[in-house]
């Protein structure tokens, strides 16, 4: 919701202090963003030369345990030692880490991002000559090598990942801060004794300044980098977010991609510029591979990619390897200003394999509550009850579903979270039961920053006990937020946060019931006047730890309490719904996300695809983009292909700056609105695709939405298109991005593959592109040949309404005649899913028969649904015979049905069965 | 057995119904339909469920039944079972299986109630006869008699106000009617008065013309010994100082030239004081994209220093304004003064100000010089004295006509605007309301202006002036456009939706969008008197 230039707005009316920001751009201000060249740790691993790496690998220190090795590593030119581990993971999975064997200080470890320790397997030392040593693990070997030290990571003789084959590894030991140097001759031959290294020269290694801000650095320069090269490697993905296409760029010549959590204002497209969140995991695919690596550090992170650039072919690092010179390779090249080098290797082999690995680390996301699949309807700011209740009802009397109305900061009492307008929102449990009387919810908007008001309970709380953040004196840090001056709980200490979790208790948060969810914004965290619009680097958390060492991870932390106080204030029966805008590796486990402040534009719209996408393949679904767009105002037009789009996105949610003209789906034309109206319903009709998804992504973290290149990882043309999208592996989406769009190119892929059309059932074959005429009421969406996916043709006023609704089944055949699905059902909202109440039923057509079993037979839930339609797509057979259903409820009956002349659309009518049993469908032909 | 017959039946929906739908929602939210068959002249025909009376003759049980739209015939017994068979519906009037269907409610004691076939079933009680949730656990009570009887008793209320409402508006219009013919027999004196007042001035200016004439010959050798005096004191090098320290001013991003946007952050060059300097005014005084230093002493200096001037208050225009300052239709007179657009609006809304007209001064021009007049001998003294008198009585005469004018003009705006089909609106012009909420007083003049206010004190903000009727019907909203701009945003516009009352009040207000004002204003002029609603057709 918020950034610099509402800032600008509060602020000129708070005090003219800030009127330094005041500048009329309709984008982002790239001045009040570092580059790399500002950023002195990031200048110095940049600056590394290849090809002269001073870290060597002492194999007679090398140690095995049983599922690790361990060894000492030298840097040579400086004669500092470091240890270095490697463990083998379940699932082709390796971890390496580095880190100063004994450091002036501790360094930074990451925690709460794994999920839990991870599981480590056997691993054996195949060999050691004085060269290398050679580990095995299952069908994966690693080759160390010593001088100059270099990781081979292979899967069978597979060589998929070469650590520090560049030697651009860099690992800054702490060090004594330097007296100021003496101007005697004398000087340069101390420094022949201590030898040392660029950062002497570095005016900013021991203190920098950005703007008019000071970074005191007391522990001067601490940088860890590291090389990764994937030879045969075509593309890159991953490393979000960033408002960039989905296959990464090369950055020769362009500054790196940056991971360092920031509110961006009117964020500018396709750039490598830090976003709201972070999450340092990266793929490589190629024809013959997929791999990964998940770089664990919460500190500013900066990203190097060189891959294939057309004709281009990089000088292959393979050739000491292979002797091919022609093959591409990816290199990525990590830099991070502080911590430790704690890297996973994920093997594949294929792109599935490598978001599954991921996902093993950091955890998949826990189901969410049926509602938060819905449509979300949001602005900053609904003005007061009655408001919320209008709109409520302008849903209703336009006959549009909708599920959950947002609350914004207005809705506090002075932006204090966690309280209410003593006059706009005089009576929120009211306004709540208000909405929940139709199956709705609430979301309300609590930021980290907490106003620094006397009579604040929170802020007197903190103050008292000492749970802010402190600055480098040991003082709470101040700053300024929406609030006017504020200060932002320490959520690194498990005081603070259990503090904090309890805010959410019902009866602390007065006037929240349990339809009332939450939205963490803000969390990055958001400091108006700080820099770079974020917090000091040299600001202290709990353990002593400097902001800069987990800066990355200050919002994770916020959405982690919340999610714990949201489960406890149901006594652990019900499942919360939280949203965020920042986040990290593992943020998933707790919230979904956002693409933040987007603007009403084609471009934003269209980069919401391979925003969404990118998160989704590094482990974080549950995203989406605010629809019509945050700043500005859409045209009717954009409006509605939003909204469109919107609806096959994760998170569907519609949102608007309090500046901009109100924009309730009925407010355009009445076109519009039937427009809107249809995506909306199209949203409701697959409510149940999209919950199976959920569901199957808690369990085995596969993507709810997919990339082309996940499901066709052979066909390189698709490696790059994020112009559709696969939602499951059922429907291919291709949505309308540009204006007064007549048809748009759809590549269907997979050879012989079939793709039909989901409303007229019209069918494409793969692997072709195809130019599909479009009009305003909808955009192309296909089924795959060989799915079958469930659809809710009953659509309510909401999700909680439609529970006892009966299912359609539509069967798309592939060329063989066949085709499976699941569907996932439970109450939608509690963790009884846990012990066993809920069905997951596969249907599978093979055979002349569609055959509905469960999946979990010890699994049980007791839904009044029923199947009320089976659609058989291409079947292309005349039936000799009514088809016949059988099961224990209906006994056995022939059906009705009805036809197209070819028998492409084979509609059975009432099946009748109920989703409890399981049951056959026979056909005779 | 094959039933090809049904190829196509079922599709999912499609567009094109859904826009017959929002039509039909739209409808049946903002009716209550009421039958056309009275209850005690109804057939006695079973309907299926979820069928109005007079949709009941198209279900026989003895036939099959036929789709509506003639798409398909069904066995009678496919009607209401719970799949749909109709691509319009129809099969399944009372079960929620089509997804553009209509269910009616009987609601017995209250008003039929058409809903989308989508509420029946879905837990949640539509009808108040509970007939919408048949098989659902929503445990739906009869609250028809109760609901029935407050909205009998509303609607009898309602129709009382109404019928009180149409009488005061009766008198409205009445009275509007009346002040709408005296204006014209006041216009039609005017106009006769202008003539007279037009001789007497054009009198008076000759009269003024020969004493001046003599007066300026007598003087001439005077003002020849003053102006070369002036000459030596009024430096151009001073003058030239100014206009280039102003250059610079206004030359924001100092590149040496001034364009359109530099002019544009200067309310001074706000001519037409809307709150905002168009690229037209910009243009007026710069009449390039872009000026330099010597082109804008040359040209454009000239025609900004009166402004620059009037903003200091050092020079009060002369007492005909220029034609291109006009602002039609505003009228400050009401609002309090007490921000300085406004005062600046005053000032030109006001051109008698201009008192200063007594001193000899050929230009009209200001001029900060006050010198002790010289000593002029007797004969030049009378013919000062003689031409001072006679300008004043010219002064005289030309003022009579312009505040005739002004009277007329006045009256033919009022005349000209559309006060009501039968002039009941007449009365509220002239008259302004108020409202006051947590923050703000708003003042609402009907056919004049909105206004803000804030009740701590602070400057008013004006949020519209009278713009058009857009209600639907006409006559029931207020459109007041063209308010004061708003930071980063648009200019502000206040609506006023009419409803029946018997007092002339502001009711409410609020803003919805960011600067667009809604209130409600309640005033008899709008109460018709209802065709007697009281007896809603029950179906029993």
């Amino acid at each position: 919701m918020a950034t610099h230039r509402d800032m600008r707005f509060s602020l000129i009316a708070l005090a003219a202090v800030f009127c330094i920001l005041v500048a009329n751009v309709l984008s982002v201000d790239r001045n009040n963003f570092r580059t790399c060249d500002q950023t002195s740790f990031c200048r110095r691993c940049r600056g590394v030369q290849p090809g002269a790496s001073p870290y060597q690998l002492n194999l007679d220190s090398l140690q095995t345990t049983a599922s690790s090795v361990s060894a000492e590593i030298l840097n040579s030119v400086l004669n500092v030692k470091f240890v270095f581990h490697l463990y083998s993971l379940a699932d082709n999975t390796f971890r390496m880490k580095i880190n100063e064997l004994s450091p002036l200080k501790p360094r930074h470890e990451v925690n709460f991002v794994l999920n839990g320790e991870p599981n480590y397997v056997r691993l054996e030392v195949l060999e050691k000559t004085s060269e290398k040593a050679v580990v095995k693990s299952g069908e994966n070997k690693v080759e160390i090598f010593a001088n100059p030290f270099r990781v081979d990571v292979y899967r069978g003789t597979e060589l998929l990942i070469s650590t520090n084959a560049r030697g651009l590894m860099r690992f800054e030991h702490l060090r004594p801060k330097p007296a100021p140097k003496p101007e005697t001759p004398e000087g340069e031959e101390q420094a022949a004794v201590a030898p040392t290294d660029d950062t002497e020269s570095d005016p900013g290694a021991w203190e920098e300044n950005y703007k008019s801000h000071h970074d005191s650095k007391p522990n001067g320069p601490s940088a860890v980098a590291m090389d990764f090269t994937f030879p045969g490697a075509e593309q890159a993905y991953g490393v979000p977010l960033h408002a960039d296409f989905f296959a990464l760029r090369n950055t020769k010549g362009i500054d790196p991609y940056r991971l360092f959590n920031l509110d961006v204002f009117e964020y500018e497209l396709e750039n490598g510029m830090s976003l709201y969140g972070a999450i340092p995991v990266l793929y490589a695919h190629g024809l013959k591979e997929s791999a990964g690596v998940f770089w664990l550090n919460t500190a500013e992170t900066w990203i190097d990619i060189a891959k294939p650039d057309g004709e281009n072919v990089v000088s292959s690092i393979v050739n000491l390897v292979s002797g091919s010179g022609q093959e591409p390779q990816v290199d990525a090249h990590f830099m991070s200003e502080s911590g430790i080098v704690d890297v996973f290797f994920f093997l594949g082999p294929k792109p599935l394999d490598v978001f599954r690995q991921y996902s093993a680390l950091t955890g998949s996301a826990p189901l969410p509550p049926l509602f938060s699949l819905g449509y979300h309807q949001c602005r900053w700011n609904y003005n007061d009850e009655d408001d919320v209740r209008n709109v409520a009802l302008g849903f209703d009397e336009h006959d549009i579903p909708m599920d959950v109305m947002w609350l914004d900061i207005e809705h506090t009492d002075g932006k204090k979270y966690f309280t209410w307008d003593p006059v706009k929102f005089a009576h929120p449990t009211d306004m709540i039961n208000n909405l929940t009387a139709m199956g709705r919810k609430l979301v309300t908007i609590v930021d980290p920053h907490i106003k620094r008001d006397g009579g604040y309970f929170l802020h007197q709380d903190a103050e008292a006990n000492g749970y802010y953040v402190k600055n480098k004196d040991g003082n709470d840090y101040e700053g300024w937020c929406w609030p006017g001056s504020v200060s932002y709980l320490d959520l690194f200490n498990p005081v603070v946060r259990e503090y904090y979790a309890s805010r959410y208790l019902l009866s602390n948060y007065v006037g929240s019931t349990l339809d009332l969810h939450i939205w963490n914004d803000m969390n990055e965290p958001s400091v108006f006047n700080g820099p770079e619009v974020t917090m000091l680097k040299d600001n202290i958390h709990y353990g002593g730890w400097e902001h800069r060492d987990v800066h990355n991870q200050y919002g994770f932390m916020q959405h982690m309490s919340t999610y714990e106080g949201m489960v406890k204030r149901s006594q652990g029966t019900l499942r919360p719904f939280i949203l965020t805008r920042s986040f990290f590796a593992g943020s998933q486990r707790y919230s979904a996300m956002w693409t933040g402040d987007n603007l009403a534009d084609w471009g934003h719209m269209r980069m919401s695809v391979p925003m969404c996408l990118t998160m989704a393949v590094s482990g974080y679904s549950f995203c989406g983009a605010d629809v019509g767009g945050f700043f500005k105002y859409p045209d009717a037009e954009l409006f509605a292909r939003w909204y469109q789009l919107g609806a096959f996105l994760p998170f569907f949610r519609a949102h608007s700056i309090i500046e901009s003209k109100r924009r309730e789906p009925w407010l355009y034309n009445p076109d519009t609105t039937a427009v809107v109206r249809q995506a909306i319903r199209r949203r409701y009709n697959y409510l149940s695709l999209w919950y199976t998804l959920f569901y199957e992504h808690s369990r085995y973290s596969t993507p709810v939405i997919l990339p082309l290149y996940a499901l066709y990882p052979k066909d390189k043309d698709v490696y790059a298109i994020d112009n559709e999208f696969l939602v499951g592996d059922a429907l291919l989406v291709h949505p309308v991005v540009t204006s007064q769009a007549s048809e748009v190119q759809v590549v269907f892929p997979g050879e012989n593959e079939r793709w039909y059309e989901t409303e007229t059932f019209e069918l494409f074959r793969g692997r072709s592109t195809v130019s599909v005429p479009v009009d305003m009421n909808k955009i192309p969406v296909y089924q795959r040949g060989g799915t079958i996916v469930s659809r809710l043709e009953r659509v309510r006023r909401s999700t909680a309404l439609m529970h006892n609704d009966p299912y359609t089944l539509v069967v798309a055949l592939d060329d063989k005649g066949f085709a499976k699905g699941t569907l996932y059902i439970d109450d939608g909202e509690t963790f009884k899913y846990k012990s066993n109440e809920y069905l997951y039923i596969q249907f599978e057509f093979s055979n002349k028969s569609l055959k509905a079993k469960f999946i979990d037979k010890k699994a049980h839930f007791p839904s009044k649904a029923w199947i009320e339609r089976v659609v058989i797509l291409g079947l292309n057979k005349k039936l000799s015979s009514d088809p016949i259903v059988k099961s224990k409820s209906v006994g056995e009956q022939s059906l009705k049905f009805s036809s197209d002349d070819s028998y492409n659309v084979v509609v059975v009518r009432k099946p009748g069965v109920s989703v409890t049993e399981e049951w056959t469908l026979s056909f005779s032909f | 057995m094959s039933m090809k017959a049904m190829a196509g039946c079922w599709r999912p929906a499609k567009f094109l119904e859904n826009m017959m739908h929002l039509l039909v929602i739209q409808c049946l939210f903002l009716i209550l339909v009421v039958q056309l068959y009275p209850a005690s002249s109804a057939p006695e025909i079973t309907r299926p469920r979820g069928v109005s009376i007079s949709k009941a003759s198209m279900y026989d049980p003895e036939k099959d039944f036929k789709c509506f739209d003639g798409s398909r015939t069904l066995p009678f017994s496919l009607v209401n079972d719970d799949y749909c068979d109709c691509p319009d519906a129809s099969d399944e009037p009372g079960t929620s299986a089509c997804p553009s269907g209509i269910f009616h409610c009987t609601n017995a004691g209250h008003f039929p109630l058409n809903i989308p076939s989508s509420r029946v079933n879905d837990g949640i009680c539509d009808c108040c006869d509970g007939t919408d949730e048949y098989a659902s656990s929503a445990g739906c009570e009869n609250t028809c008699l109760e609901q029935g009887r407050s909205a009998r008793a509303a609607a009898l209320r309602r129709a009382e106000l109404s019928k009180q409402g149409n009488e005061l508006r009766l008198q409205l219009i009445r009275q509007g009617k009346q002040q709408k013919a005296d204006k014209k027999i006041r216009l039609e004196q005017l106009q006769r008065d202008r003539e007279e007042a037009a001789r007497i001035k054009q009198e008076k200016e000759s009269l003024k013309s020969t004493a001046e004439e003599l007066e300026k010959a007598a003087l001439e050798k005077y003002r020849q010994a003053a102006e070369e005096e002036r000459a030596k004191q009024s430096s151009s090098a001073q003058e030239e100082q100014e206009a280039f320290e102003q250059f610079q001013r206004l030359d924001s991003d100092h590149d040496g030239f001034i364009r359109i946007s530099d002019l544009q952050t200067r309310q001074t060059f706000d001519k037409d004081k809307n709150g905002e300097v168009s690229e037209e005014e910009a243009l007026y005084f710069i009449e390039h994209d872009e000026l330099d230093w010597s082109t804008f002493y040359a040209e454009a200096w000239p025609k900004m220093k009166p402004y620059l001037m009037m903003e200091k208050g050092l020079f009060t225009p002369p007492s005909t304004p220029p034609p291109s300052i006009d602002a039609p239709g505003e009228n400050a007179e009401e609002f309090p003064a007490d921000n300085g657009e406004e005062d600046e609006e005053e000032e030109e809304e006001n051109p008698e100000n201009s008192e200063a007209t007594d001193v000899p001064d050929v230009e009209g021009e200001a001029t900060e010089v006050t010198e002790e007049p010289p000593q002029y001998d007797e004969n030049t003294q009378n013919l000062i004295e003689e031409a001072r008198k006679a300008r004043t009585e010219y002064d005289e005469a030309d003022r009579s006509l312009r505040d005739v004018d002004r009277e007329i003009r006045d009256i033919e705006d009022g005349l000209g605007k559309d006060f009501g089909e039968e002039e009941e609106f007449v009365t509220l012009q002239g008259q302004c309301f108020e409202f006051t909420d947590r923050e703000y007083t708003y003042r609402m003049c009907p056919f004049d202006q909105v206004t803000q206010t804030p009740k701590n004190g602070g400057a008013g903000t004006r949020l519209g002036s009278w713009g058009r009727w857009t209600g639907n019907p006409k006559y029931s909203t207020m459109l007041f456009e063209n308010g004061q701009g708003c930071w980063n945003g648009p200019q502000r516009t206040a609506t006023v939706n009419l409803v029946c009352g018997l007092e002339n009040q502001l009711t409410s207000a609020s803003e919805p969008n960011r600067c667009e004002y809604l209130f409600e204003f309640s005033t008899p002029a709008v109460c018709t008197a209802e065709s007697s609603d009281g007896n809603p057709h029950d179906e029993l």
